[in-house]
């Protein structure tokens, strides 16, 4: 069996990192017009620029990173007891719930963000960093509770009990018993759930109202102005740390794992 | 009381998700019928859909959109099935990690990226320069912003074909391989074996996950916004214009085009996933 | 007691802090008084200002010159929200007076002209009557119709001119030295250099004003077209028009048979020599490409010698801003003399005062006559010898429609 891939896996391989060459080395050019295969100068100035407080792309990754986080530790708060119920339960109605949780992912993502504009406004959540990570919990928690459900399928609720008949509070239970045995499923969840979160455009931006300047909005602003170098630096900001993220979970994350659909959603 | 547990367990869920997902979606419903349950204002009526259904570019959005999601779809789907095979002939880590790698890519950065390549002046215009097959960028075959929305189906089938790729995969290594090598000494063929041991096996996983797929591309406004042509434009596209029409009386024509295209997704979907229930292994 | 005491401080504090928020958001409490005593209201408030983000230098101008200013000489936080289209603030304005956000709204200022402008003015969304409350308003000629009037629609102190600006046509040198100077040449040659032309499609800003350039060319001049709407005159003229447009499909990029969405893809198309012409309303942006590395040295600008459309773009002030004394002294700033030379420098951004050069004090003259000129922007009084006006906004509104419905489909 060859460990080396065949020519139509490597050139896939390939075509599948083909699209960020461009944006890399837009990022360090100065002058790169057709017909030049190569840009005619090299320059830092687009990262000078990204990196400026002015451009407050830096800002705006920290924004991303805490609507992210946000949206993360919400979903886990939420989707982990919602998991073990749909993990260990038999129950009349399941197969309702799953098709609540399943439906905002089998909609297309348009379907709810005007409605729910409209329903923030009142609200006063329209324009908030709270009212889009707020929002974001609709793309975010299909995906934990998916996950979280599958880490407690396979789940034994036998050891708790046992805990508890030796003695032990229900708090000594959730952190000695049941805390280890779902960790690493809960941690998979958090960085997935990161992940969808952060890749998501339109609904910041209805419901952001252009005031909430993640770094996707910031990145459509600068390719919709045609500054190719900009776009490349703040586009190689934006993949990092879900690269990272992959670098951390890449062994994890097979097609068995439902968290694997919530990617770039 | 134990039959109430899981119902506590899921409570906050269900109100999250009811009061976000299903909330926003009543209240678009609401507001394309004219109704304005916040201020009690109620004034039923079927104008909204009536301007966005007698505007005669629609159906061009809707046959553009149906295009964009299905061929995008269809693609990915094909071309996930040998990318599959292949990967699971080959050593894990680093090759894994390179077809992984994209799915962490979010579709705006794809759809830039496939912008600088194919636009005609883009990476592979310059490369055809190069080589002597063009003198000038109008030369090169138009594929971004182009009549076929070529662009933008690369956009999904880059991004879209690992994941399915994955979901195939995934499929693969629990199949008992046994089954395989059964019907290679039954005298089976190659595609004999493909058809009808390992088709059957890898079929749910890829409608279920080719389902979220259509269902993604066909609502997603981003990547047709940045590589469409200015006419027709995806619905999406036309329903986020409505949205931010200065006029204000657009608004409830924004909330149709959305309402429209969750139920043409919803009804694809439920008819496509019957089909594939129904149909013989 | 010591606690208790603590509590009622505190009290007292927020009191006052919601007294001092509620003051600036009320701005007839402001209009007439004492300039120093608006400054101190907004000393150590903030402003959040809404313009299109696409120019890294544009940013870099209003974030650290002006924010900078700001910050060191008032004490005030300067929040720079980039937008891809104005239209957006505008929305987000409308959105919070419609649900009865008063006095509470995000948008304490936004660059903003035409189409945009009128939305603000129907809907009852700009604050008024304010401008001569600023010092700095000495400095603009409101007696100059382009100036009082933002499309054709009287501005009657609802906002601030910032810029000037007028169209112009770009071209590289080095492949098109001798182009074509008039719109009859403009069309000829696109009949015989098929393929190298294409406008955005309105109703993208600047495809809009080349249609209108096209209309007045059809029209014989602007005059007939000035004043309201007239529906008679628009169905004589219009159908012409779209005739001409429609014949010169052929001739165009891609043979007119989609047109770019926005400026920017001409831009791109430009920069890599796929057509031979780009067109701005604000030439500046040639040189800042060029600085920039996206177009080549070789750029240069023109107007057409028949006529170049001119417009004013301001600053204004929603009417449900809650920061209006920040506001109103950042606006003051950006009329000072010295914001708008600094505004001038061609390495900054080159752009057209919005002023009166000559009531500026005689070093800021000076320093305005001794400007250097970028090589590829056509110098402002060279266009401004060829200035059109531009036509009302209900006319701006039809052709765009007009030409989405007969031309673009």
């Amino acid at each position: 069996m060859s460990r080396l891939p065949g020519p139509f896996l490597a050139l896939l391989l390939v075509a599948l990192l083909l699209p960020l060459v461009p944006l890399a080395t837009w990022s360090v050019a100065h002058g790169w017009r057709f017909p030049d295969l190569l840009p005619r100068d090299w320059s830092l100035d687009a990262w000078a620029y990204a990196l400026s407080p002015t451009a407050g792309v830096l800002r705006g990754l920290g924004l991303t990173a805490a609507i992210a986080g946000a949206a993360t530790a919400g979903s886990l708060v939420i989707g982990l007891p919602a998991g073990r119920a749909l993990g260990l339960y038999r129950f009349r109605g399941r197969a309702a719930v799953e098709i609540l949780v399943l439906a905002p992912v089998l909609t297309p993502g348009i379907a709810a963000v005007f409605g729910l504009h409209a329903l923030f406004l009142p609200l006063g959540l329209t324009n908030t960093v709270a009212g889009v990570a707020l929002a974001h919990l609709i793309p975010v928690l299909p995906y934990t509770i998916l996950v979280l459900s599958g880490v407690f399928a396979g789940y034994d609720t036998r050891a708790e009990y046992q805990a508890r008949s030796l003695g032990a509070s229900p708090f000594q239970v959730l952190r000695h018993v049941t805390w280890p045995a779902i960790r690493p499923g809960v941690i998979v969840a958090a960085l997935f759930a990161f992940l969808v979160s952060w890749s998501q455009y339109l609904l910041t931006l209805v419901i952001g109202g252009g005031r909430v300047q993640t770094l996707p909005l910031q990145l459509f602003a600068f390719a919709g102005a045609g500054r190719a170098d900009v776009t490349g630096a703040i586009a190689v900001v934006y993949v990092l740390p879900g690269i990272l993220v992959l670098v951390l979970t890449s062994r994890r994350l097979t097609g068995r794992s439902a968290a694997l659909a919530g990617f770039g959603r | 009381m134990r039959a109430a547990r899981p119902w506590l367990l899921l409570l906050p869920a269900l109100v999250v998700l009811g009061g976000l997902f299903l909330g926003g979606i009543a209240m678009a419903v609401a507001r394309s019928l004219g109704i304005t349950p916040t201020s009690g204002l109620s004034g039923f009526t079927l104008d909204a859909y009536r301007a966005v259904l007698s505007d005669q570019d629609i159906g061009l959005s809707l046959a553009l959109s149906l295009w964009i999601a299905g061929a995008s779809t269809a693609l990915s789907a094909l071309l996930a099935v040998p990318a599959a095979l292949a990967l699971r002939r080959v050593a894990r880590g680093p090759v894994t990690f390179l077809f992984q790698l994209n799915l962490t890519i979010p579709h705006l950065v794809g759809a830039i990226g496939i912008l600088y390549l194919f636009s005609q002046s883009g990476s592979f215009a310059r490369l055809a320069h190069a080589f002597g097959a063009i003198e000038r960028p109008g030369e090169f075959p138009a594929l971004v912003h182009d009549p076929a929305a070529i662009g933008i189906l690369l956009t999904y089938v880059w991004k879209e074909l690992p994941f399915l790729g994955l979901v195939v995969l995934a499929q693969l290594q629990s199949l008992d391989r046994d089954f395989e090598a059964v019907a290679r000494s039954l005298g089976a063929s190659a595609w004999q074996r493909f058809r009808h041991v390992t088709l059957p096996m890898i079929a749910p996983g890829l409608v279920a996950a080719s389902a979220l797929v259509f269902a993604f591309t066909f609502g997603a406004y981003e990547v047709p916004a940045l590589l469409g042509q200015n006419h027709p434009q995806a619905l999406p596209v036309l329903a986020w214009r409505a949205f931010t029409d200065v006029d204000l009386d657009a608004r409830p024509e924004a909330m149709a085009l959305s309402v429209l295209i969750a139920l043409v997704s919803a009804g694809l979907l439920w008819l496509y996933l019957r089909a594939f229930r129904a149909a013989p292994r | 007691m010591k606690i208790r005491a603590a509590a009622a401080a505190t009290c007292v504090v927020l009191a006052l802090a919601g007294a001092a928020r509620a003051d600036t958001a009320d701005g007839d409490a402001l209009i007439g008084r004492d300039w120093d005593a608006i400054v101190e209201t907004a000393r150590g408030g903030e402003v959040n200002f809404f313009l299109w983000g696409g120019s890294d230098t544009i940013n870099r101008y209003v974030s650290d010159y002006l924010g900078g200013v700001l910050a060191e000489e008032y004490d005030i936080t300067l929040n720079r929200v980039g937008l891809t289209d104005t239209v957006e603030a505008v929305n987000i304005v409308n959105g919070e007076v419609e649900a009865g956000v008063t006095d509470a709204g995000s948008v304490d200022l936004v660059w903003i002209n035409g189409e945009n402008f009128r939305t603000m003015r129907q809907g009852d969304l700009a604050w008024c009557g304010y401008t001569a409350t600023l010092p700095n308003d000495a400095l603009v000629d409101w007696s100059n119709p382009a100036v009082a009037n933002d499309f054709g629609v009287p501005v009657d102190g609802c906002e601030v001119p910032w810029n000037r600006a007028q169209f112009a046509f770009a071209h590289d040198s080095a492949t098109l030295p001798e182009p074509p100077r008039d719109m009859g040449a403009l069309l000829d040659w696109i009949r015989a250099n098929p393929g190298q032309f294409t406008y955005p499609a309105p109703p993208d800003f600047n495809g809009s004003v080349f249609v209108r350039h096209v209309f007045y060319h059809v029209a014989g001049g602007a005059d007939r077209l000035l004043g309201p709407f007239d529906q008679a005159l628009y169905d004589e003229i219009a159908p012409q028009v779209w005739t001409l447009l429609n014949d010169l499909e052929p001739s165009l990029w891609r043979e007119g048979r989609t047109y770019p969405t926005a400026i920017t893809q001409l831009d791109q198309m430009f920069a890599n020599g796929e057509v031979a012409f780009t067109f701005n309303y604000d030439p500046a942006q040639f040189g800042l490409a060029v600085d920039a590395g996206i177009y080549p040295d070789s750029v240069r600008s023109y107007g057409l010698t028949d006529g170049t459309i001119g417009n004013t773009n301001y600053t204004l002030i929603p009417v449900n801003s809650p920061n209006k004394a920040a506001a109103l002294v950042l606006q003051n700033l950006i009329l000072s003399a010295e914001a708008q030379l600094e505004k001038a420098r061609p390495e900054v951004w080159g752009a057209t005062p919005g002023i009166e050069i000559s009531r500026a004090a005689p070093g800021i003259r000076e320093a305005f006559a001794d400007l250097p000129s970028h090589p590829s922007v056509v110098p402002y009084d060279e266009l401004a010898a060829a200035a059109l006006p531009e036509l009302q906004a209900e006319w701006i509104a039809a052709i765009e429609a007009g030409w989405i419905e007969n031309v673009g489909r």
